[in-house]
């Protein structure tokens, strides 16, 4: 199982180099139909879908963080095209990958809210809700206590 | 005492298929599911015949230092958290016929019986089941 954890962050990183599915089962020490199957059975993705979901985690890092243009991003998160990576994102993610930095900067000011906006902190999700009206438990609509 | 247990919660690498689990797969109950925004949800799951009143909180390991704590103890074959079963050796073989990989298959300890399983989610989680006297 911990060779399976590994192959899973092989797949996470060194996400705009080219690799191979028999490499990552390698790391796994599996075949490659068996990795499949077993990844798939253990994480509930297969490695495709973890690997295009780091790259999307990436470029939107990126789009956030940085001001490199948006072919850049696509190239640093291994996208193979504009036009790919573009439509995946804007299917993934609500917007295009212009709209969304256009967005996040728009909403954020501070560069350490950018970091939170991203990343929801463990059990303190509730404090970085955006609608002042569901601040706490209590005040959430859809929220029965 | 005015302090309580109420709420507990698992890192989750996606919520949709964490929901998917813990609720067709696990048999847990939706207590709240709302948008948080950030493309996040508030999640809490409950035990039909567990306590009312206690949730399992399905978190989203987005935060890098949550990823890295879930994938630390995944690779360590750690289990994420544990959960009382009445009887170790049917759940185990009703989340097998579910497709749910086991690490450590049901093995008594003490005097409990244990079995760890894959969640889906990139978490390890341990099912018990404590002797009748305990």
């Amino acid at each position: 199982m911990a060779r399976l954890g590994r192959a899973r962050e092989m797949l996470c990183e060194a996400l705009n180099r080219r690799l191979t599915i028999a490499e990552v089962a390698r790391e796994a020490a599996l075949s490659p139909y068996q990795f499949i199957r077993t990844f798939k059975a253990v994480f509930g993705e297969t490695p495709h879908q973890v690997r295009i979901q780091a790259r999307l985690e990436l470029a939107k890092r990126m789009l956030a963080m940085s001001d490199d243009p948006v072919t850049e991003i696509c190239g640093a998160a291994g996208f193979a095209s504009l036009g790919s990576f573009s439509h995946l994102f804007s299917q993934r993610i609500g917007a295009s990958p212009s709209v969304f930095r256009r967005q996040l900067r728009a909403r954020v000011q501070v560069p350490e809210d950018v970091q939170r906006t991203l990343y929801p902190g463990c059990f303190t999700l509730m404090a970085y809700w955006p609608d002042l009206s569901k601040r706490n438990f209590q005040e959430a609509p859809a929220a029965r206590f | 005492m005015a302090i309580k247990i109420k709420l507990t919660s698992v890192l989750v690498d996606n919520q949709d298929k964490a929901l998917k689990f813990y609720t067709e797969v696990l048999g847990f109950a939706i207590s709240k599911d709302f948008d948080v925004g950030g493309g996040y949800r508030w999640i809490t799951v409950v035990a039909p015949e567990g306590h009312p009143d206690v949730e399992l909180a399905l978190e989203p390991n987005a935060n890098p230092v949550g990823k890295a704590f879930q994938t630390g103890l995944f690779q360590q074959g750690i289990p994420a958290t544990a959960f009382e079963v009445d009887d170790v050796q049917a759940e185990f073989r009703r989340l097998k016929e579910h497709g749910v990989v086991f690490t450590s298959e049901p093995k008594q300890m003490g005097p409990m019986w244990l079995a760890v399983f894959a969640d889906t989610c990139g978490n390890l989680i341990q099912i018990y089941q404590p002797s009748p006297t305990s």
